[in-house]
């Protein structure tokens, strides 16, 4: 069933909101898109297809995003790089308690001394919740395709 | 180019040994196509008749797959006909048949062909000589041993037996994790790394990086230079272990020497950290170096193995495969899932190892005659009862510069 034009026009803006966040590396605010409880997980096509439950990267409540969101701003050691995400063809649908979403993303990642190449390209099946703060996501599960991860996975999807 | 190791020994490690195309291309001749076992695939990864797993002995892409009688075998990945590879997925299950999609030759499990469209020609005409014999062109086998459900393969006829490669030392942290129990596969990560491929090796044995590159272990103990350690080592120097006992968040000796070592932090959610003891003996880390091409880590709850694939000697592919018994309950099986966290491509420890491999790989671009320092710990090659040291990576060269006589 489709969703009212307004509903579907907060959803693109909490998308936009989201990757601006990600591209601008405020990772401490990554954890504000999400309301308790959530899951967050990067898991690979094949083993998502498959049924496998590995994840790259697996959150499994606001406090674990932010001990990476910490991690990644105070902890790990990478090289300079800036990311850009794209997100793309978002289809929601109303589902019992949630609103289930579904879009493309491409993030593309610009190392220092290094032309602009993908990073990964997928699709995220996210549930999306209304709260007091506004729309917040129960789940976001990012499914990216390639099989190969080129380098390391440091920003969130 | 002068490729000759700096004068003194093994600790020195000479940047051309990561760079130089001819020695890139001695390395898969004498140590990936010579006479080592290589990872290749998980038993459990094929519990079928049919099934099949491909893997990789250097550059060399192979498969192995389960025959009708349950034996594991394995072969080229290139069909006897015009070389095309035969599998493009990593694994699968070939049915009863092994069939090239190009002519559709097709081979039974055992490798044999069985038949090839048009063999006898169409309507009297053309067709394979009178003389084809099906039995000369079956698929080219190889060596496979498969052992506690680890599968292994080579390619030179004079590999020494699984066992006596590995020796009974090494083979103890084998027979650690792959103690016979069915493991089951939680899934599986690759990333592509634009580094040397032994780095990757070095990456384990060099032992002090741990407590000063990565905060996140240093921080929360969970492998650092004042925890009670110890460093393992085959005759070859080339197998190695590195053993290690959790510590806590405390401030000492050691901690004070590290920039990285944060007191005061705390994880908001700590349920990342929280694991059981599930081997005998007090270690809680034990990270082994298999030559040529494999890590099996035990970090915590975190079992996988890591497999490298190199690609020329700027490059290489890191396949991790994550796995557990098929014993385990719900609890150890969300706590696997949970440290894995620490490992992979975006992982909070190793998210640093693949980066600053890359970043030395950069570093050692147009190095000429220079060469890194490895004295740490001293100069011999004895094992250790602790982890402030370099030993590993010494007795590692001098293995290395015996293959490779440099």
């Amino acid at each position: 069933m489709s969703i009212p034009a307004e509903l579907r026009n907060e959803l693109e803006d909490l998308y936009a909101e989201y990757a601006d966040a990600l591209d601008s590396g405020a990772f401490e605010c990554w954890s504000d898109f999400f309301g308790e409880p959530c899951l967050y997980r990067i898991v690979s096509k094949e083993n998502h297809e498959r049924a496998l439950p590995m994840s790259l990267v697996r959150c499994e409540s606001m406090g674990m995003l932010r001990d990476r969101a910490l991690a990644l701003q105070k902890l790990n050691v990478y090289g300079p790089r800036a990311w850009r995400h794209l997100t793309s063809h978002l289809r929601a649908t109303e589902a019992a308690g949630h609103i289930a979403v579904r879009a493309n993303f491409a993030v593309f990642e610009s190392l220092h001394d290094q032309t602009t190449r993908v990073l990964v390209a997928g699709r995220y099946l996210d549930k999306v919740v209304r709260t007091d703060a506004g729309l917040r996501f129960r789940e976001k599960v990012c499914v990216y395709d390639s099989a190969l991860i080129p380098g390391s996975l440091v920003a969130p999807l | 180019m002068e490729r000759t190791w700096p004068l003194q020994g093994d600790s020195r490690v000479p940047y051309f040994i990561y760079t130089d195309g001819d020695i890139y291309r001695r390395e898969l001749e004498r140590i990936f196509e010579g006479p080592t076992w290589s990872f290749v695939a998980l038993e459990c990864e094929l519990p079928a008749a049919g099934d099949y797993k491909r893997g990789f002995i250097g550059e060399t892409s192979v498969f192995v797959v389960r025959d009708a009688g349950g034996s594991i075998r394995g072969f080229l990945n290139r069909c006897a006909h015009r070389g095309v590879q035969i599998y493009q997925h990593d694994t699968g299950n070939a049915g009863r048949a092994i069939t090239c999609p190009y002519h559709q030759w097709s081979y039974d499990l055992e490798g044999r062909l069985r038949g090839l469209p048009f063999r006898g020609g169409v309507r009297g005409k053309g067709g394979m000589p009178p003389d084809f014999r099906v039995e000369q062109h079956g698929l080219t086998p190889i060596r496979v041993h498969a052992r506690s459900g680890a599968v292994f393969a080579t390619l030179s006829a004079e590999t020494p037996s699984f066992e006596d490669y590995l020796g009974e030392k090494m083979l103890g942290f084998y027979d650690r994790v792959f103690d016979g129990r069915p493991l089951r596969v939680l899934g599986y990560s690759r990333q592509r790394l634009p580094a040397n491929w032994k780095l990757m090796l070095e990456n384990i044995k060099d032992t002090c990086h741990a407590s000063l590159l990565h905060v996140f272990f240093v921080t929360f103990g969970l492998f650092r230079v004042d925890q009670p350690s110890k460093v393992r080592m085959d005759e070859t120097g080339l197998h190695a272990a590195l053993i290690s006992e959790r510590g806590r968040q405390e401030v000492n000796e050691g901690t004070t020497q590290m920039q990285s070592f944060k007191a005061d932090l705390r994880l908001q959610d700590s349920r990342l950290l929280e694991s059981v003891r599930e081997f005998p003996g007090d270690a809680t880390v034990v990270m082994h170096t298999f030559w040529p091409n494999l890590i099996l880590q035990q970090q915590s709850n975190t079992l996988a193995t890591r497999q490298i694939v190199p690609r020329g000697p700027n490059e290489f592919d890191l396949h991790w495969t994550f796995f557990g018994y098929a014993e385990d309950d719900e609890a150890m099986t969300q706590r696997r899932l949970r440290q894995a966290n620490l490992m992979g491509p975006g992982g909070l420890v190793s998210l640093d190892d693949g980066e600053i491999i890359a970043r030395a790989q950069d570093g050692f671009r147009k190095a000429g005659a220079a060469a890194g320092v490895v004295e740490m710990g001293g100069r011999d090659y004895a094992e250790t009862d602790h982890m402030v040291t370099d030993v590993a990576l010494r007795a590692f060269y001098r293995g290395y510069r015996k293959v490779m006589d440099l």
